[in-house]
């Protein structure tokens, strides 16, 4: 016994991170690409991730013309099932996979860089997930390291990507542990190398890791790279240079909203929940009406 | 507008499962002189000691909060925790309060750990009960009745009430109310999974462990009560499992919250089975040890240290997931424990041929990082929303 459910739903995605929370709204018509209605990122810095989560939920649907009764499937991805308001929550790899799709429909894999964990997902056209590898507790490959680094060198995380590209003369670095690394760093300043050296050498390092986690997990074809560090310019040019260099079967790509694809992904598939239960016949008291 | 009323049980509750002092057995001996018997997972007749005036105390390990000390000195490192953790418990004073400790047939290593306890503790009641695994009434039920005959000398020679066939018919009544709820719970989660999370549905069979059936029952109805009135819970859109593996040795606390944050409701279980290892009242009428035998016999759940003679190994298993809804199986086993990790490439093929989707992780019960298996049972959750029965996107 199927349900009635309007061809097109609002759904949203949150996204709690371990440095920022991404939230995003979407149109999704039955047929046609959904929409993205509004999509913001906010980093968490010392406060409650669900308070940031909270204020962040609102500041969407008030800026989408939204109330919360609008929206028929909230989906959680990251840590957002600690948030008592969701409706069904997914993980990482899967809400990536997804909307890594919608960001790029070419792409057949992603490789999430955040603030903890670096995961490479392959996925198949209809974004079901075939394979994944994620780095392991070593930060090195992650958001936090390069923190850290902008932090000895006195710089912010948004000026990173702009020094980086200045390099002429790549210092190597550690590529093995961040603690390492990061003395390695240290010792570079007091030997007087350059900041754009200094972090062109760490953009390398990580582009290596990178590089390794994709091949491991047998990536193909377009790659999007998505979370936080997608934005960073220095780290996509280090990655393409890097892949082209080892002539990589790959295809590097980012999107100008790729730090958004997890709650991208945790909305589309909302809207998919939505559908498939109905088709059940299941009732889980979900709004489905826009 | 009931969420406290829940919390207050739950509370309650889930103190007495984190006293390993075990506090609430004390004082019921200080209040009432009687004996208290412990007994180790998964089945023991609990009617027949309180028909005696003893209280029966559930030990189940020492959990996750335990340190390890003398303990590992007893057994190798590719035998589970739960004798470990016990036996830590048994030297280190907390259970001084029990006189006499019970174990039920399960493995070799809990035989083995009744061994060290007559060594260990000569003074008190020690006893390996050994249950039928012949199911004929002339065979395994005469065995059965011999043992709880004997179980019942045993505990008047040390200081319990003679075996009473009234008291005993009157215990049955209570234990028979007492499953009836819990069985109650156990469908109502099926319905409705939000209203009766797991973690707290362990913790209240946890507390039946420690109490005696009377309380227990105040336990059981008050939380009944509570969450069937809730209005404030609401479903979440996350898959149904069915969780198996978990009888002797419990999971770790932690690990239950996990499973169900990572977006599963749990709809059948085989946590704390003692509540619920006879599936129907045992019949009250006529001779009442011989009801508690035929009970056995006849009604017991199955179980992997439980001899299938008709049906194939894993059947049960299928018929349980039909039964209770689930879209999948979580096979959450101890490590090293033989009973379930035996049995469970049978399982594996019984559901594997019906279509059901499953995983499998391994624990011991003083794990305290659960990060891999969250990934694990959440992903798993994914596959059974986004990719069963229908192609996505």
């Amino acid at each position: 016994m199927s349900q009635d459910v309007p061809r097109t739903l609002k759904t949203a995605g949150v996204d709690v991170g371990s440095s920022s929370v991404k939230v995003a709204l979407m149109v999704d018509t039955e047929g046609e690409r959904a929409q993205l209605v509004s999509g913001q990122s906010e980093r968490i810095g010392r406060r409650d991730p669900i308070q940031v989560a909270e204020g962040l939920y609102q500041d969407c649907l008030q800026e989408a013309g939204w109330t919360r009764e609008d929206v028929s499937y909230v989906a959680t991805t990251g840590e957002g099932d600690m948030l008592e308001w969701h409706t069904g929550h997914f993980y990482g790899m899967t809400t990536h996979a997804r909307g890594g799709l919608y960001l790029d429909p070419e792409a057949r894999a992603i490789v999430d860089i955040g603030a903890l964990h670096t995961r490479a997902v392959v996925m198949d056209e209809s974004a079901k997930v075939l394979g994944y590898r994620m780095t392991s507790q070593c930060a090195s490959g992650s958001g936090q390291f390069l923190e850290n680094i902008c932090r000895y060198l006195g710089i912010t995380i948004d000026e990173i990507g702009p020094l980086s590209l200045q390099s002429d003369d790549p210092e190597r670095c550690s590529s093995v542990c961040a603690v390492l690394a990061e003395t390695d760093v240290i010792n570079m300043v007091s030997r007087g190398i350059s900041a754009p050296n200094i972090i062109r050498g760490i953009h390398q390092s990580m582009s290596g890791r990178y590089l390794r986690l994709l091949a491991s997990a047998k990536a193909r074809g377009v790659v999007l790279v998505t979370g936080g560090l997608s934005r960073d310019v220095g780290i996509m040019r280090s990655l393409q240079e890097s892949a082209d260099e080892q002539k990589t079967p790959i295809q590097l790509r980012s999107h100008p909203q790729s730090v958004l694809a997890g709650a991208l992904g945790a909305a589309l598939w909302g809207a998919f929940r939505v559908r498939k239960l109905a088709t059940q016949g299941v009732s889980l008291s979900l709004k489905t009406a826009v | 507008m009931t969420t406290e009323r829940i919390d207050e049980v739950v509370q309650r509750a889930e103190q007495l499962f984190r006293d390993l002092e075990f506090r609430s057995v004390r004082k019921w001996k200080d209040e009432t002189g009687g004996l208290a018997v412990g007994y180790m997972p998964i089945y023991i007749p609990t009617e027949l000691l309180h028909a005696q005036g003893v209280l029966a105390v559930g030990i189940l390990g020492g959990g996750d909060e335990l340190e390890i000390i003398r303990g590992d000195a007893y057994y190798q490192s590719y035998i589970c925790h739960i004798p470990r953790s016990t036996i830590e418990l048994g030297l280190n004073g907390a259970l001084d309060c029990l006189d006499g400790m019970l174990f039920p047939a399960i493995c070799d290593v809990i035989r083995n750990l009744s061994g060290m306890w007559k060594m260990q503790f000569p003074d008190k009641l020690v006893r390996y009960l050994d249950v039928p695994q012949d199911f004929d009434p002339e065979i395994g039920g005469r065995f059965w009745r011999f043992e709880l005959e004997e179980l019942a000398r045993e505990l008047t020679a040390r200081g319990a009430r003679p075996y009473d066939a009234e008291a005993l018919r009157e215990s049955i009544t209570l234990h028979n109310r007492n499953r009836a709820i819990v069985r109650e719970l156990y469908a109502l989660r099926q319905r409705e999974p939000w209203k009766v999370p797991t973690h707290e549905l362990y913790l209240i069979q946890r507390a039946g462990l420690v109490i005696p059936p009377e309380e227990f029952e105040q336990v059981l109805v008050e939380y009944r009560d509570a969450v069937r009135a809730d209005q404030v819970r609401t479903p979440k859109d996350q898959a149904r499992v069915l969780l198996t593996g978990s009888f002797c040795e419990q999971p770790p606390f932690g690990l239950i919250k996990t499973l169900e944050r990572s977006g599963c409701y749990i709809v059948d279980d085989d946590f704390v089975q003692v509540h619920r290892w006879i599936v129907r009242d045992v019949e009250t009428t006529g001779d009442p040890l011989q009801n508690l035998v035929m009970a056995f016999l006849e009604d017991s759940i199955e179980s992997p240290t439980r001899y299938i003679a008709e049906r194939a190994k894993g059947q049960d298993l299928v018929d349980r997931v039909a039964a209770s809804g689930a879209e999948g199986v979580l096979f959450c086993a101890p490590s090293f424990c033989d009973p379930a990790l035996l049995d469970q490439p049978m399982a594996v093929a019984a559901i594997e041929k019906a279509g059901i989707p499953w995983t499998a992780f391994k624990y011991a019960e003083n794990n305290g990082q659960f990060q891999v298996i969250r990934e694990q049972a959440g992903t798993f959750s994914d596959s059974i929303k986004l990719w069963s029965g229908e192609v996505a996107v």
